[in-house]
């Protein structure tokens, strides 16, 4: 698929879940399977990083 | 009676102030006419989302029985503001901009309108915004209860999202400031559409009490004015602990830019490639004039690039994750029927099928994120970069389609420093920097956490060597 600048700076607007408005086909009745999709890509570019087992995630908890 | 002109309607926070203590208008008077002018054109932009008049002229009669009494309470005293509409006002509607919260009402406000109250700022009405924050995501600008934002500088431009109203708002002169919220991109953005200034404060630094959630731990309250400066004024007052806020960083901020390095001891990264090919061509003109410009003030500017991490899906597997847990009674209810973006509909379903795997993964990368940022700022001291890459888009245009655009430059340079941003939670401000096809564009300056009062200080330096945040749009 050809990613392009337009495509690429909506990710970066208003919330990132546009995102997938970015890289979603167009037609309407696509819609949640072109939202899944997108889910499944995000999976499977996170898959792609690996993490030494000492990096906890970015929350703060406090007692 | 004071004669209201643009000079007042596009005043500063420090010429109101000026105005209000040399008796030139009252309290009221101020109010009054700010108000009444955002109930008349306001609508023109579809920016306004709840009128508050009457309440705002009660609270300014309070304000102007202060003054009287030389009692003053700082440089907002009296300044009309506009609030975005996913901020509690107890007892009057909140709509987040959604149709399901139409007539939704809390019983509190929200720590940041309680804040802007006591030094007397007076809230004189809600701004719309896209619906949600767009939390689901959306493919239009109709995407609001209020229907598309629409760009003071030309109606058949958006105004940006998802703090549409705030920006349009301030832009069109209806309000001196305004309060927006981001969570990726819903400050910067409207601010550069629209040619405002715009302020993300770090992650922690503004109370969220009141505000509606999207991500707890993306959002941020920031404001959005005529001038950097005016950005330092609002956020000394809203900055601060609040134990209401789970994620307050028990931080407070005082403008004190005076103290902080001047420009030309600055090391400022930027990614050429940033300017030359990731903006738009008509934009790049006035991007390399800003560019010229940090130069000037004799910064050195030092080539840099972001970190190679996935920020997209990052940022998309976090907001959804956490936005779709937020709606999650919405979206069983199947009252998210009733939201105008169907893409926004799928995407909040979807995003409820995320697994506890991916959302830690996302997590834990994002701590690799905040490590890696913060390494950057080792060999810089400020980030630069387009705030957005071209100028609004127009609204009949779907916003994920653009025909004869051009594809991506192989160089990554900083195209991703909205969701990095985000995700490292720095702040970020926006200036306006000049235009394109006849609307404004606008480069961002960030910084490491906590460095608002430097960044505050460039934006400054640079809008005394330019007169882009002077420019008005024709009435």
């Amino acid at each position: 698929m050809k990613i392009t600048r337009r495509k690429l700076a909506f990710a970066a607007l208003g919330s990132a879940a546009v995102v997938r408005a970015a890289q979603a086909p167009g037609q309407p009745e696509d819609l949640n399977a072109a939202a899944k999709e997108q889910l499944r890509k995000n999976s499977e570019a996170l898959s792609k990083f690996d993490l030494p087992m000492s990096t906890e995630p970015a929350f703060e908890f406090k007692a | 009676m004071a004669n209201f002109t643009d000079d007042i309607f596009f005043g500063t926070i420090s010429e109101l102030n000026t105005g209000l203590k040399s008796k030139q208008f009252s309290a009221v008077e101020l109010v009054r006419a700010f108000a009444q002018r955002l109930e008349q054109l306001g609508p023109r932009y579809n920016a306004l989302a709840l009128p508050l008049t009457a309440i705002a002229i009660r609270r300014a009669k309070d304000v102007d029985k202060e003054l009287k009494r030389q009692r003053y309470r700082g440089p907002l005293q009296g300044i009309p503001f506009g609030a975005k509409d996913l901020l509690s006002y107890a007892d009057r509607p909140t709509t987040w901009g959604a149709r399901p919260y139409a007539a939704q009402t809390f019983d509190y406000t929200a720590t940041i309108l309680n804040k802007l109250d006591n030094v007397g700022a007076v809230l004189v009405g809600k701004l719309a915004m896209i619906e949600l924050a767009g939390g689901g995501g959306y493919r239009t600008a109709a995407a609001s209860l209020f229907g598309p934002g629409l760009n003071p500088w030309d109606r058949s431009r958006w105004s940006g999202g998802s703090s549409s109203g705030s920006a349009s708002a301030v832009a069109a002169g209806l309000v001196p400031f305004a309060i927006g919220s981001e969570t990726s991109g819903s400050i910067l953005t409207p601010a550069a559409f629209c040619g405002v200034t715009g302020l993300r404060p770090t992650y922690g630094l503004v109370s969220r009490h009141g505000a509606m959630a999207l991500s707890w731990t993306m959002d941020k309250l920031g404001p959005m004015c005529r001038s950097a400066e005016d950005c330092g004024r609002v956020l000394e007052v809203i900055a601060g602990a609040d134990s209401e806020d789970p994620g307050s960083a028990h931080k407070s901020f005082y403008y004190t830019p005076q103290y902080y390095r001047p420009a030309k001891d600055l090391r400022i990264g930027y990614a050429p490639v940033d300017f030359a090919e990731w903006a738009q061509p008509s934009a790049r003109a006035a991007f390399q004039q800003a560019l010229g410009v940090i130069r000037e003030t004799g910064a050195k500017l030092i080539e840099t690039k972001l970190p190679e991490l996935p920020y997209g899906p990052l940022t998309s597997t976090i907001i959804s994750a956490e936005g779709s847990s937020v709606f999650e009674p919405l979206i069983s209810s199947g009252e998210v029927d009733e939201l105008a973006d169907a893409k926004q509909i799928a995407g909040l379903r979807a995003g409820l099928e995320i697994s506890a795997n991916d959302y830690l993964k996302a997590m834990r990368i994002r701590t690799i994120v905040k490590h890696k940022i913060r390494l950057l700022f080792v060999d810089v001291d400020v980030l630069l970069s387009p705030s957005r890459f071209g100028p609004a888009p127009k609204i009949s245009e779907p916003l994920d389609h653009h025909p004869g655009e051009q594809e991506t430059p192989k160089d990554p340079g900083m195209s991703a420093l909205i969701p990095a941003g985000n995700l490292a939670g720095i702040p970020a401000l926006s200036l306006p920097c000049g235009f394109a096809d006849g609307l404004p564009v606008a480069i961002q300056l960030v910084g490491h956490a906590f460095s608002e009062n430097q960044l505050i200080a460039l934006g400054k330096e640079f809008q005394t060597r330019t007169d882009w945040h002077h420019r008005r749009p024709k009435s």
